[in-house]
């Protein structure tokens, strides 16, 4: 993707950077409307935007797992991990320490980053299966000692309430439309590092020993290093979406980062396919938004069938996109792995 | 000897009892595991969610008013096919494949099993009614200390004929799947496709059957592994996740690929986790998950398996 200043990309960037004054207009046109008595159904432009954080979080969380899954071939199943202590870390330090939430992100990403190598240094010579479970069984003991330590997050069930909104000179960023550019900013910053990342010698590195990992040394390159230098990249992103989240939400719980929402992020990256840094977000974008939209779908529909367990189909569909998509399309939906 | 340390020996042989019956279960469950990754080298995510569905039928069969001897066949029947078609539909196009994407599709499955379960039966723990089971699983103590359907422990503990039975049907299973694997013509070649897929198949082995029939045993195991689970616990659309990880973590313990290392290994997780829950009941599970790590990391072929320098 060659930056161009075509009116088609500048439009695109214009749409991006003033999406919450749309949102919010059209919340003034749906007022002005509604004096008429014509409700055309808008669902209100917090609502839409809310959405919208959601979906751009995903993306940069899908974005640092395509770096260990696309970019070095490994299957991580346990990168909820880093969300889940990115999220904790920061959550602990803003909400009982009262650390600002400018010194607490770059503390919870360098925690992340610290147990991506930690976890990458015994997982190195692991690949295929191996790696997964191990991964796996990592996320699953973070999230163990998240429900049961009572004494470090002072709730039962990992519930961490009332983290304080990061504020700058007096003023206090909570609105929506804050969050929005917030995350904006954060996956502009992540994507940006991640490309030049892939078009440099660690990302052909990376590459190499996704391909052929014993060609890719025997030709030199450092096997282990490039590895944890993956490891700790996508660590460190990890974290930094799971610090969002803890502002973001105000209130987190053990069930934020169960093992599904591993298997989320990681149907995001098969979706767009695997090594592609566009793919990846343009999955995000349609998972994450699908998620949110079958949500309604299936409330709407639960309270009209009056069967309760529709909510569960959810994540069926997402099961099945994962089987269909392994058997008819395996590069992935939108890009072809090169 | 004192009497508290009596009394501490027979709370030892009790808890040692009770992981040894945990064990058999998911020896069951680990041997299903166990075959299928010898032979097509895929974890099958998708088994543990058998195990679930494998409870779920027998309770809807025994709900129906089926009596208890004629379901647990009937589920075991059910899975095999539902293991098969698991098999047939998502693996066997994949069969040649990246790994990466039958492990991926194994998930996929497992997912939405586990969401099909949970919208069928709703995610409400359930128990097998105690009526419609055959009456000596029903142990009790009276109130004048008589033990009802239940062996005496030395030491004052009990030991349901329940649990007896879970133990004696683990063991008379595990034997006639030996029998099976080492007697049969079948189990002949399943053990040749398990040595090398290609060259038994060159040999006038149908692999695609023996991968079918290896699919139908596992999930059939499974199925008595999720009835006996929902005896002694309840039944709901996660147990399969959680008890299959544990079980999982049992074949890789044993060496993945060996029956007897995942007997033996479904024996020691059993045991760890029983002996886990007294330490911390949060962690109960986590014991496993942890001795599995190790496993991978320290010993990757297991105690039993065939040593073999990278798994891809």
């Amino acid at each position: 993707m060659r930056d161009k200043l075509t009116p088609k990309n500048i439009i695109l960037c214009l749409c991006i950077c003033f999406l919450p004054l749309f949102m919010y207009g059209i919340d003034g046109i749906e007022r002005f409307l509604s004096e008429y008595r014509i409700d055309f159904g808008w669902p209100g432009g917090d609502y839409v935007i809310r959405i919208v954080v959601r979906a751009c979080l995903y993306m940069l969380l899908a974005v640092g797992l395509n770096i260990v899954c696309g970019f070095t071939g490994l299957l991580d199943l346990g990168y909820v991990a880093f969300y889940l202590i990115g999220g904790y870390t920061a959550g602990l330090l803003m909400q009982r320490l009262g650390v600002p939430y400018w010194f607490a992100l770059p503390l919870a990403v360098l925690h992340g980053t610290v147990w991506g190598l930690l976890r990458g240094i015994p997982t190195l010579r692991l690949t295929g299966d191996y790696f997964a479970i191990v991964t796996f069984g990592f996320a699953e003991l973070f999230f163990r000692v998240v429900r049961n330590e009572q004494w470090l997050i002072g709730a039962p069930n990992g519930q961490l309430r009332g983290i304080p909104s990061p504020s700058l000179f007096g003023i206090t960023f909570n609105q929506n439309w804050h969050n929005y550019y917030h995350i904006l900013i954060l996956l502009i910053f992540v994507v940006f590092i991640t490309y030049r990342l892939q078009n440099s010698r660690v990302g052909r590195a990376w590459v190499a020993i996704r391909e052929d990992e014993n060609a890719a040394e025997s030709m030199g390159i450092n096997v282990g290093r490039y590895k944890s230098l993956a490891f700790a990249v996508s660590a460190a992103i990890g974290a930094l979406g799971g610090c969002f989240i803890a502002q973001f939400q105000v209130n987190i719980s053990a069930p934020f980062f169960e093992f599904w929402e591993s298997i989320l992020i990681l149907c995001m990256v098969v979706l767009g396919g695997m090594g592609s840094i566009r793919g990846a977000m343009i999955g995000a974008a349609i998972l994450g938004s699908l998620g949110e939209i079958l949500r309604e779908v299936l409330t709407v529909l639960t309270r009209f069938t009056g069967y309760p367990e529709l909510v569960g189909a959810r994540y069926l569909i997402f099961g099945v996109i994962l089987i269909l998509l392994m058997r008819f399309r395996p590069g992935g939906l939108i890009f072809k792995k090169t | 000897m004192g009497a508290k340390k009596k009394e501490m020996m027979a709370q030892i042989l009790e808890q040692l009892i009770n992981g040894l019956v945990l064990g058999g279960i998911y020896a069951l469950i680990a041997v299903g595991y166990t075959m299928v990754y010898g032979i097509i080298q895929l974890i099958n995510f998708a088994h543990g969610e058998i195990y679930m569905f494998g409870a779920y039928i027998a309770l809807m069969f025994i709900l129906m008013g089926v009596p208890f001897w004629i379901a647990v066949p009937l589920s075991m029947i059910l899975c095999a096919i539902l293991g098969m078609l698991i098999d047939f539909v998502a693996y066997r196009p994949l069969r040649n494949a990246p790994r990466l994407s039958a492990l991926i599709t194994a998930i996929g499955i497992s997912l939405a099993l586990q969401n099909l379960a949970r919208m069928i039966w709703s995610a409400r723990p359930r128990q097998f009614p105690s009526e419609s089971l055959p009456s000596f699983f029903l142990s009790e103590v009276t109130q004048t200390g008589e033990v009802i359907n239940a062996i005496l422990l030395p030491g004052g503990g009990i030991l349901p004929f329940r649990d007896v039975f879970i133990l004696l049907l683990a063991v008379v299973l595990m034997v006639v799947l030996n029998m099976l694997i080492y007697l049969t013509k079948i189990g002949k070649a399943m053990r040749a496709c398990a040595q090398n897929a290609v060259a038994a198949n060159l040999m006038g082995i149908k692999t695609n059957h023996v991968i079918a029939v290896t699919f139908a045993i596992g999930s059939a195991l499974g199925a008595v592994a999720g009835i006996m689970v929902g005896l002694s616990e309840v039944v709901t659309p996660t147990m399969g996740y959680y008890k299959g990880v544990a079980a999982f973590a049992a074949a890789v313990l044993g060496g993945i690929g060996s029956i007897s290392g995942a007997i033996f290994g479904g024996i020691v997780i059993g045991i760890a986790e029983v002996f886990g829950a007294d330490i911390h009941s949060g962690y109960r599970i986590a014991f496993a998950y942890i001795i599995m790590i190790l496993v991978i990391l320290i010993r990757p072929s297991g105690l039993f398996g065939k040593s073999t320098s990278t798994r891809a």
